[in-house]
């Protein structure tokens, strides 16, 4: 268990290590840099002198040397988009990008299962067709889209909640402490709303399928042969065999997270880590791209991590 | 007795005579609060500002010497009204100016305004270390020295129309007391310049990069304070995103509203449009060098036969009313028809798509079976690059694809992010390209993009200045070096109007539109005229009327105050 942990862990370092390599190089060697960015009435003279102040005009390798000796003294660099330091930056959007997906794993799992559930053993009912075709309906729609149009219609159409940000950018600050938590929650709402509604159909699919290839089981036919209440055979001891593919699950679906993240933060304005790294792709803004690339990798890394720790405890058979 | 109470009352009078529009203006009604959803600044440094709503936020914070009126005049002093000097006075050779610092004026921590702030200004500006865009466009000036603590002196190296707005225009005095401790090259990323101290109506409060920015009026400003309480710029990168917290009140004002959801703020009840001409002018620039060998001439474009049939294969009004509706403005030449020197009397190359033709067929493009001319066995097709961010541009070149295929000419779209697209336009890496010039109010504008001195890739040697397409002809040069040395300004226009007419009729481009954009503003805020090369710079004096106010601007200033 231990060795299997050790190794699992020296894995993780060496994809970090290797993600944010390529994306040191990848970002570098798309066209444009932070300053062809400036703007089209900046001279290139101009621009080119602060290339230089920022070594941009050093060779690739160079760049890449001191960038690894600047991160080992925990210097992640500057933004330029941010105007701050990479990891004071990092570190005010990184839990925001955790809050808001974590609550989206969180409410798209439970709902996701908790439908799986049913369509399961409501198999070919008009239930299971009817909720399997919405699911797929919501699943198929773009992000970028999808999150557009609940914006436009609970926030424009019909104003029940705020349009975007975090908190309302006058007030928040002169409100009495219950008011921002009101006002915090009304502004979750719509990214997580949009966020589970895109992903929460991939979660009851799964969930629809394990449950399918357990109910038949022996173990469960015993149990109803026991005479155990149907509730009880379901939810106790079918879901509980039929969740490990869904621990897997989770694992797999993380990157798929972070990824949706971009869209939904950009949408709404969330200032976390996924409009970030899309704010500083778009902007070339090459220190900030590259750590939000590695602590993205990480965030994957530790989720799958705890996945696969989750899978052993729950698996005797993954232990041994 | 008499006398003295003579001057006394004479010297009150010439006081409030000479305050002009200095004086504090009624402030019984003030308050409220304007929420403007716009794109992150970039910079709050002014030496360092170069776009919109770094320029925004540091125009209310920052003080010039004097600033210039509606009208936009370049030519001497006349088009200037006092700020932070509250006169100035000329030298008998006219290569020197004093200006006198108004003794009232304040820094927002409460130390005075001097005239060693002016020099520091100039100094920064000027210094290599730190690389401001301002620096190529006060050349002129040679020096400031400091006569006395509340005096100026700016030194000229020539005696220029322009050498006033140079000084006025371009300079934002910024505090040495403040900025003076960090040192130059570490200007860029000091935390410092996040945190502007200045001397407008509204003083700075906070920036939380990615969510809001908040400035307060300045209540004890020599000025007088701004008719709004506070000003809030909200982080809003996406365009749609920001349309819609326009027309559900989250917003008060966003600038360029959407060409394509325009008619949602036409009948909107919450916010209403504001159209908007600017500075800028598009165009379709045809390089004339091959993007692949920068020294050799582009196997198409080099040849002014071809350059002229595409322009004249171009239906330019019909493109705009598509693009635009009744709300564009067509292009004239290379400059926006909101510039003094603009003329649309001048001649481009007319619609004419037999004519074009026929240029083409002279040229030795002949059409081949399926319609693309060819010429020695390469076809008539190029590549034309378009920023992903202009909607208007991207259905230009659409629009443009239609036209050149008409007349037998094939161009393919490549739209590009702006880091790609400027990148192309910096080392002339393009066929064509869907170009934007924002220009100056003077003829120096037109010379910093279409002046031989301001060509910007030079193969071997990097990259200089503004005028990336490589356009040069010694008569646009002369013309422009005339236009912008006479101090007579309908000789200054009918100058640039030559210099104008020459480069329309080398067809370096297709010039398409003037930059005319819809702003959006809540029709419960009250706004001057809007400042042609600034929308936002008499922001000080918008309003929100009492019985139009809702809860947020209701928050009392005090609370508001750093």
């Amino acid at each position: 268990m231990r060795r299997q942990l050790a190794a699992r862990l020296g894995q993780s370092l060496i994809v970090v290590v290797l993600v944010a390599t390529i994306s040191f190089f990848v970002i570098r060697l798309a066209p444009g840099d932070p300053f062809s960015f400036a703007g089209e009435n900046i001279p290139f003279s101009v621009r080119d002198h602060w290339r230089h102040v920022f070594g941009f005009d050093k060779p690739l390798l160079e760049q890449f040397g001191r960038y690894v000796l600047a991160v080992f003294r925990g210097d992640f660099g500057y933004s330029f988009s941010r105007k701050g330091d990479v990891s004071s930056v990092i570190a005010d959007a990184l839990p925001r990008t955790i809050l808001l997906v974590g609550l989206a794993v969180f409410l798209s799992f439970a709902i996701g299962i908790a439908a799986g559930v049913l369509q399961a053993t409501r198999r070919g009912s008009w239930f299971d067709r009817v909720s399997t075709g919405v699911l797929v309906f919501f699943y198929s729609l773009p992000d970028f889209w999808a999150a557009l149009m609940i914006l436009f219609l609970f926030a424009h159409r019909w104003r029940l909640f705020p349009t975007a940000g975090i908190v309302d950018p006058v007030s928040y600050d002169y409100w009495p402490p219950w008011r921002q938590l009101v006002d915090r929650v009304a502004h979750l709402v719509l990214p997580l709303f949009a966020f589970t509604l895109v992903t929460v159909a991939a979660v009851a699919r799964f969930q629809r399928a394990a449950m399918l290839e357990i109910l038949p089981s022996d173990y469960v036919r015993t149990a109803r042969a026991k005479g155990v209440p149907e509730q009880g055979v379901v939810w106790r001891h079918a879901l509980r065999t039929a969740l490990t593919p869904m621990v897997t699950l989770l694992g797999l679906m993380l990157p798929a997270y972070l990824g949706g993240a971009v869209f939904i933060e950009k949408v709404f304005d969330w200032p976390g880590l996924g409009s970030l790294a899309a704010d500083a792709i778009q902007k070339r803004d090459y220190f900030l791209v590259t750590a939000t690339v590695i602590v993205g990798s990480i965030v994957v890394v530790i989720g799958n991590l705890m996945a696969d720790l989750l899978q052993m405890a729950l698996d005797p058979r993954v232990r041994e | 007795m008499r006398p003295s109470l003579i001057f006394v009352a004479a010297t009150t009078l010439l006081a409030a005579c000479s305050a002009g529009d200095r004086a504090p203006k009624s402030t019984q009604d003030a308050g409220g609060t304007l929420v403007l959803a716009l794109p992150e600044p970039q910079d709050l440094f002014p030496p360092l500002v170069n776009e919109a709503a770094g320029r925004l936020v540091t125009d209310q914070v920052f003080d010039r010497l004097a600033e210039i009126k509606p009208e936009l005049a370049t030519i001497g002093d006349k088009g200037f009204t006092p700020r932070l000097a509250k006169s100035w006075k000329w030298s008998a050779d006219s290569l020197s100016i004093a200006f006198s610092i108004d003794p009232q004026a304040r820094w927002h921590d409460g130390k005075p305004v001097l005239a060693s702030d002016v020099r520091y200004t100039f100094r920064i500006i000027t210094d290599s270390a730190v690389g401001s865009p301002v620096a190529p466009l006060v050349t002129n000036i040679d020096s400031v020295s400091v006569r006395d603590s509340l005096t100026a002196v700016v030194w000229f190296k020539k005696h220029t129309p322009a050498q006033f707005y140079d000084v006025a225009y371009q300079l934002v005095i910024i505090p040495e007391h403040v900025y003076g401790k960090i040192p130059p090259k570490e200007l860029h990323t000091s935390p410092v310049t996040r945190m502007p101290v200045g001397s407008g109506r509204f003083r700075f409060v906070k920036w939380e990069p990615g969510v809001r920015l908040e400035l307060v009026s300045d209540t004890a400003n020599y000025r007088g304070r701004a008719l709004l309480d506070r000003v809030i710029l909200i982080a809003t990168p996406e365009p749609n995103v920001r349309a819609v917290k326009v027309l559900s009140g989250d917003a008060d004002f966003m600038e360029s509203f959407p060409v394509n959801q325009l008619s949602q703020l036409d009948t909107s009840r919450v916010a209403g449009p504001v159209p908007y001409p600017n500075f800028g002018y598009v165009y379709m620039t045809m390089n004339r060098y091959d993007p692949k060998s920068p020294t050799s001439p582009h196997p198409i474009f080099n040849d002014i036969r071809v350059r002229r049939a595409l322009a004249m294969s171009v239906d330019r009004s019909s493109m705009l009313q598509n693009v635009f509706g009744h709300n564009g403005r067509i292009a004239h030449g290379p400059f926006p028809m909101t510039v003094g020197y603009a003329d649309s009397t001048l001649k481009l190359p007319s619609y004419d798509t037999v004519g074009a033709k026929s240029l083409l067929d002279s040229a030795g493009w002949h059409p081949a079976a399926d319609g693309i001319r060819v010429k020695n066995g390469q076809r008539l097709k190029f590549t034309v690059v378009v920023p992903t961010a202009s909607l208007p541009r991207g259905r230009y070149a659409v629009l443009l694809q239609g036209a050149f295929r008409h007349v037998g000419a094939q161009m393919e779209i490549q739209n590009l992010d702006d880091a790609p697209f400027y990148a192309r336009a910096e080392k002339s890496t393009f066929d064509a390209i869907m170009d934007g010039y924002t220009t100056d109010p003077a003829p120096s504008g037109m010379k910093q993009r279409w002046g031989s001195e301001a060509i910007g890739f030079i193969p071997g040697k990097g990259v200089s200045g503004a005028n990336s397409m490589r356009y040069s002809n010694p008569r646009v040069d002369a013309a422009l070096d005339s236009a912008t040395t006479t101090f007579d300004f309908a000789r200054s226009k009918k100058y640039a109007s030559r210099a104008s007419q020459t480069i329309i009729d080398d067809v370096p481009a297709v010039f398409l539109y003037d930059m005319f954009v819809t702003h959006a503003l809540s029709r419960r805020v009250t706004a001057p005229p809007l400042r042609t090369d600034a929308w936002w710079a008499d922001l000080a004096d918008w309003k929100i009327p009492a019985d139009k106010r809702i809860d947020r601007d209701r928050i009392p200033l005090a609370q508001a105050t750093p």
